[in-house]
């Protein structure tokens, strides 16, 4: 069960230059906004993990044991510490590091799924693989508008840029998820590493809110 | 030797340990042991309990290893006693977030040992906080309501404060005694009020709290709260009951007064006004011959299609009354040229149209009228003064006249007629005048009170601008009578047939207003234009009317009884308020034209002419009831 804290979402559009007929957004807003798109990202593939798991009955899951998250080779911090230890710059870096890292392979996924892959699949599952496809664009968009909007009130240095993970990631990542002497991918660990890598995202997202803007939701 | 001995010692030893004695006793190897839960209080450490299995009567020891994701050491834990027995506590060092631990437990004794089902946890999602500490309970005096304010803190241990943990609440209340609590979720606020409290109670409140993927920690210790006593609140439940019992003090008093007048039931129940129809008569209806009694009912040519009904379509108003004077009416055409309604400005107010929407008379405005009466005023006879101001009094009785086609004919020769077709006749100091269209209907709007249907926008008589007329060739004396139909059920403006009056030379005509259709309403009906002449008037200041062939030959089905009758006299007024004309001359009785208030029903005829009105002026009314045809 998805809990979600709702928050008001403004329907102005965002804009960071102040063009004429929208609001510029003030960090603050920006923060809520990001935040809540990835609660929400982080939500929908819980859900369409635990689906997974109920329909599919999977076999031993290979994660942990003898497969890796395709973007196992982004280094992550591990705990509070080192969370805190690495500063904004990096933490943002990683940020955008992971979401570059899964918009292509979750594409594909919506793909093989709504191409009736699986046939016994869930239409709402589908949709939700959509969802989070979509999401994950939008909130890198989102993550880099915050980065940029960072610079400009000068709490965020300029060393951070846009990484392209393709050094760290495997060039076909969707494909990295095959097992099996079918060469079917298997979108149960796929789904696995997402909600995880989801969960960091969101982590590593309200670290930055609440110690560049510590206020009363921290 | 040694060694016979030595084998024999173990052989008795197995044979001890081995043999089943008396009592039952088997040693094995211990029972399977069973992770049971691993929970996390901040994110940061975790401890994973286990239950053991058989101990096989042997002293079993357990143990538990772990190995991480993607790595092959296996560790073991470190920290046994920390969470008490059967358990593992992890540190801060040992533990990582977004690890998989893959974790065994091991009991074994002296004859072996056994493997527990391992089990894959990753931190994250097994973290279950701390209940909220430090919560406080306190009433709040909200404007004499009293309210209770819940606050608390999350657990120590969890860092929400550097945006690790983030924590959502939910507490709970109940009164002392009752069995079930009522829940609220505070979503990540650490400050909730409750309302609506029961004055004298006690209150229990808890809290609990969750991070978004987790699990609910435990309820907090209850707080207890006990709500005082507020004196206000019963005393406003006697205020209640006082002015209650007021109510029905007041409600009996004027009951027991009522009851004393005969009225009472008058005063409840108003009598309902019944139908008038046209040719309706009672004793046909009580001798039981129906045929009769509808054949008279029945108007023929339904709906009216041609203007052979002409008579019962169109319904005339006038009133006339006779002024001093005569007065020129081109004069006043030019006079009513600046059209305006004054309602207020007309100081001397001879007009006495006093019309209201419910009586579907509808009066013209008149403004040149004002500055003509004005003029006449000091002119004026007594009769006609005392007419208007009588008129003027009572403003809010209906002067309704219905013309049909039968139509006085005006026959004092110092009289000014005056006439206005049916207008919606709110205001009683309305001047006869040349209002603009749009400007009398507005103010027939505003003013139209009733919930007749005849008020604007729902029937059918609108001013026009007399000067925009082409029909100006009116001759000196000569006016327009308009007569509206009166369609009470239709809901389509009709046009108004205007008739012209002419007037002699002797008679003074004040106003004329001339409706036409209102602009851009359809005209569903088409109405010939009669024309009425004004004959004379006779010395009872009687009008007389005639129709006259007019000029757009739409005299095709005008009555003839026009110029052979005159219903020019008042008999009276009945109880119903209707007027009832005769046609002999006969000096209107003033105490007949009681004033009346105008009913509602469209066919109710009142008039109000109060006796000062008089002979002068011959409120026509077709008190012979017609229907109208209905769609």
């Amino acid at each position: 069960m998805r809990k979600m804290v709702s928050m008001r979402v403004g329907a102005a559009p965002l804009c960071a230059y102040g063009q004429a007929g929208c609001q510029v957004p003030t960090l603050a807003e920006i923060f809520d906004r990001v935040i809540q798109q990835s609660s929400r990202m982080h939500g929908i593939s819980s859900d369409l993990h635990s689906e997974f798991e109920q329909y599919f009955f999977p076999s031993k899951n290979l994660i942990g044991t003898e497969r890796k998250c395709h973007t196992y080779a982004i280094l992550t911090p591990g705990d509070k510490e080192n969370a805190q230890r690495v500063g904004r710059e990096q933490l943002t870096g990683v940020i955008l590091k992971l979401l570059e890292a899964w918009g292509d392979p979750l594409s594909q996924f919506y793909q093989s799924m709504s191409q009736g892959q699986n046939q016994d699949f869930n239409y709402y599952s589908s949709e939700k693989a959509l969802e989070i496809s979509d999401m994950v664009h939008e909130l890198r968009d989102g993550v880099e508008k915050m980065a940029d909007k960072m610079k400009l009130l000068g709490v965020l240095g300029n060393t951070v840029g846009y990484i392209s993970p393709e050094t760290l990631v495997p060039s076909s990542a969707f494909s990295y998820y095959k097992r099996g002497y079918l060469n079917s991918v298997d979108h149960h660990d796929l789904l696995y590493c997402f909600r995880r890598d989801s969960n960091k995202v969101r982590n590593y997202l309200r670290i930055l809110k609440c110690t560049t803007l510590p206020g009363l939701d921290c | 030797m040694k060694e016979v001995m030595e084998e024999a010692v173990l052989l008795f030893l197995l044979l001890v340990i081995y043999t089943p004695d008396a009592q039952g006793t088997r040693y094995s190897p211990p029972g399977k042991p069973e992770l049971t839960r691993c929970r996390s209080p901040e994110k940061e450490t975790f401890t994973c309990w286990w239950k053991p299995g058989s101990d096989g009567g042997l002293p079993t020891t357990h143990a538990l290893y772990y190995r991480k994701e993607n790595s092959d050491t296996i560790y073991e834990c470190s920290d046994y006693h920390t969470a008490g027995e059967n358990s593992c506590f992890f540190n801060k060092n040992d533990t990582s977030i977004w690890v998989n631990y893959n974790i065994t437990v091991v009991a074994s004794n002296a004859l072996g040992s056994t493997f527990s089902d391992p089990v894959d946890i990753d931190v994250v999602y097994i973290v279950k906080p701390n209940p909220p500490e430090k919560v406080t309970v306190t009433v709040m005096e909200l404007k004499e309501w009293p309210f209770l304010r819940v606050s608390w803190e999350p657990p120590h241990k969890a860092d929400t404060r550097s945006g690790w943990i983030t924590l959502i609440y939910e507490l709970r209340v109940k009164l002392e005694g009752d069995d079930e609590w009522e829940m609220h979720l505070a979503g990540q606020q650490k400050l909730f009020n409750i309302f609506s409290l029961r004055s004298g109670g006690t209150y229990h409140v808890q809290v609990r709290c969750k991070p978004d993927h987790g699990f609910w920690s435990e309820w907090s210790s209850t707080s207890h709260i006990e709500i005082p006593d507020y004196l206000h609140r019963e005393k406003s439940m006697w205020i209640l009951i006082a002015v209650f019992s007021a109510f029905i003090f007041l409600i009996l008093t004027w009951s027991l007064h009522m009851s004393s007048h005969r009225s009472l039931k008058h005063c409840i129940l108003p009598p309902v006004p019944g139908p008038k129809i046209k040719g309706f008569d009672k004793q046909l209806l009580k001798n039981g011959k129906s045929e009769d009694l509808l054949r008279v009912l029945v108007v023929s040519d339904f709906p009216p299609t041609t203007p052979s009904n002409y008579e019962d379509m169109l319904v005339e108003y006038l009133e006339v009354y006779v002024p001093q004077e005569q007065e020129v009416l081109l004069e006043e055409s030019k006079d009513l040229h600046d059209s305006c309604l004054k309602f207020e400005g007309s100081t001397s107010d001879n007009d006495s149209g006093r019309v209201s929407c419910d009586s579907h008379t509808l009066l013209m405005d008149k403004c040149g009228e004002a500055k003509e009466e004005g003029r006449q005023t000091d002119q004026e006879d007594s009769t006609t003064e005392a007419e208007a101001q009588g008129q003027q009094k009572d403003w809010d009785q209906d002067t309704l006249m219905y013309a049909n086609g039968d139509i006085l004919s005006p026959e004092k020769s110092s009289g000014r007629v005056k006439t206005w077709p049916s207008v919606f006749s709110p205001l009683p100091q309305y001047t006869l005048s040349l209002p603009d269209q749009t400007s009398s209907l507005e103010m027939a709007k505003q003013h139209c009170y009733s919930d007749s249907l005849f008020c604007p926008g729902s029937t059918s008589s609108y001013l026009t601008h007399l000067g925009n007329n082409d029909n100006e060739t009116l001759g000196p004396g000569s006016w327009e009578i308009c007569l509206s139909n009166r369609q009470p059920y239709s809901h389509i403006p009709q046009m108004q047939t205007c008739q012209q009056v002419r007037s002699h030379s002797d008679v003074n005509i004040s106003t004329i207003a001339r409706k036409q259709e209102p602009a851009g309403l359809p005209l569903p009906f088409f109405r010939p234009t009669a024309y009425v002449e004004v004959q004379r008037f006779d010395e009872e200041d009687m009008v007389v009317l005639q129709s006259i062939v007019s000029d757009h030959g739409f005299h095709e089905g005008f009555p003839q009884m026009l110029q052979q009758e005159d219903y020019s006299k008042v008999k009276g007024v009945d109880s119903n308020n209707m007027l009832l004309l005769q046609t002999e001359a006969m000096k209107e009785d003033g105490d007949g034209t009681t004033p009346h208030k105008p009913t509602a029903h469209i066919h109710t005829v009142v008039s109000t002419q109060d006796e000062m009105a008089q002979p002068a002026s011959g409120y026509v009314d077709t008190a012979t009831i017609f229907t109208l045809p209905t769609y």
